[in-house]
């Protein structure tokens, strides 16, 4: 019985002591990892200021046309700073951009709409455009503000219009019923609730993950999500950077800043090598 | 002079023994940390795997696509994470040359059958197998089949895998809205109104939570038509590698993400 005692608070010891490794453990991982960002954010950082002085040939030239719709997501709390919302739509209208859908979850971006489309020079809310191509003469941006209450709620709104068709010819003899839950009826249910249902070909989310935070889902099959970072350190050379590769223009580019493109690529797609070397796996 | 092959068999087993070691004790480091509570894989590359290595047949590619499947569960397992969905077949997949879709399906039947026949002489124990999306779209042998091991892993408790095929989130919410107008006439409710719990509970994938941390391999920044109603606060990563290809270490590496920005999500929960 003696003996019992001091070995359960020998193991209960050592189990605490292993718990405490581990957890040190654990916390210099993520020292590294967070290291490792740290590095590749620099890297980032050094080319998006190459690409905005023009230094990197190869983004000078963007075929803005393969661009029809761009989505960007913002988090709520940088949601708040609406002059940086602003820089960001003017830098979209210098580059080319026609049309742009905003998007925070909480709707901020609605409420402050008035003040946005003043304080950008030639742009327009998109429902005074039309939904259709616009005329190669229009010069401004179309703005679109978008929140949670287009996503879930405006689905479910629309899917009480196909509903109400469905009672309707259910009680019609044959099976007319049926056919009104094709994807097409719902597109034309959502337009008719007020939704766009235009899929917009690009998003660029700025926040610290890379999340579509709640874009109305039926939008987003086929967009590219590109994660851009906090709004408050946006780059105009990374904005230029994503447009560029999404648009897959192909020029010939100098030399003079290829490595710090080339040091930047390989350290990214050695992440995890790195990560996992520094700490002797 | 060589060595007998006994000496490199017990080699290998050592070494094996070591690796298993190993990868079990940075797993234990990994879940000193927040684990995802449902992890998705978009399993993208297996096409691109096997032009890259040269490998003969249709189907080449999506069998060493499985090789990783097996792994990856194995892993998940390890770790402990409870639910894992894999992203099979989607219904844009049906649009590709009629011979490699055949492949497809009749690679999938024979693994499910395989994974049976395992199941029966009970080597599946903790793993429940679910099978999501319009299964109605799948020949009737595999639909079968699939609803077979689904009844043989039923009672298991452990990992949760999801299998989606013949899936597309346009689809699974058409299909839903569907469904609960059915439901909603039926139960003679007054007034019908549809409300967003309604058409949640009827999709395809109500049957899990929503993912935490979305894999894409491949190296592509879409989400192509995948769970995009569900991952409103995921966390989407995306490699590189191929899916064949996709390792230990990159499994790793998105949880450690997930690990870094897991304050922020809960944060964007609560706010919801």
């Amino acid at each position: 019985m003696d003996f019992n005692e001091p070995m359960l608070l020998l193991s209960f010891w050592i189990g605490q002591i292993s718990d405490l490794g581990l957890d040190l453990l654990w916390r210099f991982i993520h020292i590294i990892v967070s290291l490792c960002h740290t590095v590749f954010g620099i890297f980032e950082a050094i080319q998006s200021y190459a690409i905005s002085l023009g230094l990197i040939r190869k983004y000078s030239s963007i075929d803005i046309d393969k661009l029809r719709c761009l989505a960007v997501v913002v988090d709520i709390e940088v949601a708040r700073d609406v002059s940086k919302i602003v820089e960001l739509l003017q830098w979209l209208t210098t580059i080319g951009v026609k049309q742009v859908g905003l998007f925070d979850s909480q709707g901020l971006l609605k409420k402050s709409k008035d003040m946005i489309l003043e304080m950008v020079p030639g742009s327009m809310l998109l429902q005074e455009t039309g939904e259709k191509e616009t005329s190669p003469d229009r010069n401004g941006i179309a703005i679109e503000f978008i929140s949670s209450s287009d996503n879930k709620e405006a689905v479910v709104k629309a899917a009480n219009i196909l509903l109400e068709k469905y009672l309707k010819s259910s009680h019609l003899e044959n099976d007319e019923g049926e056919n009104v839950f094709t994807e097409s009826h719902l597109n034309e249910a959502l337009r008719v609730v007020g939704e766009n249902v235009h899929v917009p070909d690009l998003m660029l989310v700025y926040g610290p993950v890379r999340s579509h935070l709640g874009f109305p889902a039926w939008r987003l099959r086929y967009t590219e999500i590109v994660h851009m970072g906090s709004l408050e350190y946006m780059r105009y050379g990374s904005l230029l950077k994503a447009i560029h590769k999404f648009t897959g223009v192909r020029q010939n580019y100098g030399k003079g800043l290829m490595m710090i493109v080339q040091a930047q690529m390989v350290i990214e797609s050695r992440a995890s090598e790195i990560t996992f070397c520094l700490f002797g796996l | 002079m060589n060595p007998p092959r006994e000496e490199v068999g017990e080699f290998t087993k050592l070494l094996n023994g070591f690796m298993t070691l190993m990868r079990r004790f940075i797993f234990k480091v990994l879940c000193v940390g927040p684990i995802p509570n449902h992890i998705s894989f978009i399993m993208d590359g297996n096409r691109r795997f096997a032009k890259k290595h040269n490998l003969q047949g249709l189907d080449a590619g999506h069998r060493a696509g499985f090789v990783s499947v097996t792994y990856v569960l194995q892993y998940c397992q390890e770790i402990g994470v409870p639910y894992v969905t894999l992203y099979a077949f989607g219904l844009d997949n049906f649009k590709r040359e009629p011979q490699e879709v055949k492949c497809m399906m009749d690679l999938m039947l024979e693994k499910i059958e395989l994974t049976i026949d395992q199941a029966i002489s009970g080597n599946v124990k903790n793993v429940k197998v679910i099978f999501a999306g319009d299964l109605n779209l799948l020949n009737d042998r595999l639909k079968a089949a699939a609803q077979r091991l689904m009844e043989v892993t039923e009672e298991n408790k452990g990992l949760v895998v999801v299998v989606i095929v013949a899936y597309s989130t346009s689809h699974e919410i058409v299909q839903a809205i569907k469904e609960s107008c059915v439901r909603k006439c039926e139960g003679g409710d007054s007034p019908q109104v549809l409300k967003v719990s309604d058409v949640e509970e009827c999709m395809y994938t109500s049957i899990v939570p929503d993912p935490a941390l979305v894999i894409r391999t491949g190296g592509i920044d879409r989400l192509s038509n995948f769970m995009t109603w569900q991952t409103s606060r995921s966390l989407l990563h995306t490699t590189a590698a191929l899916w064949p290809e996709l390792g230990l270490w990159h499994l790793v590496w998105a949880i450690l993400k997930f690990q870094r920005m897991q304050d922020y999500l809960q944060k964007k929960q609560k706010v919801d």
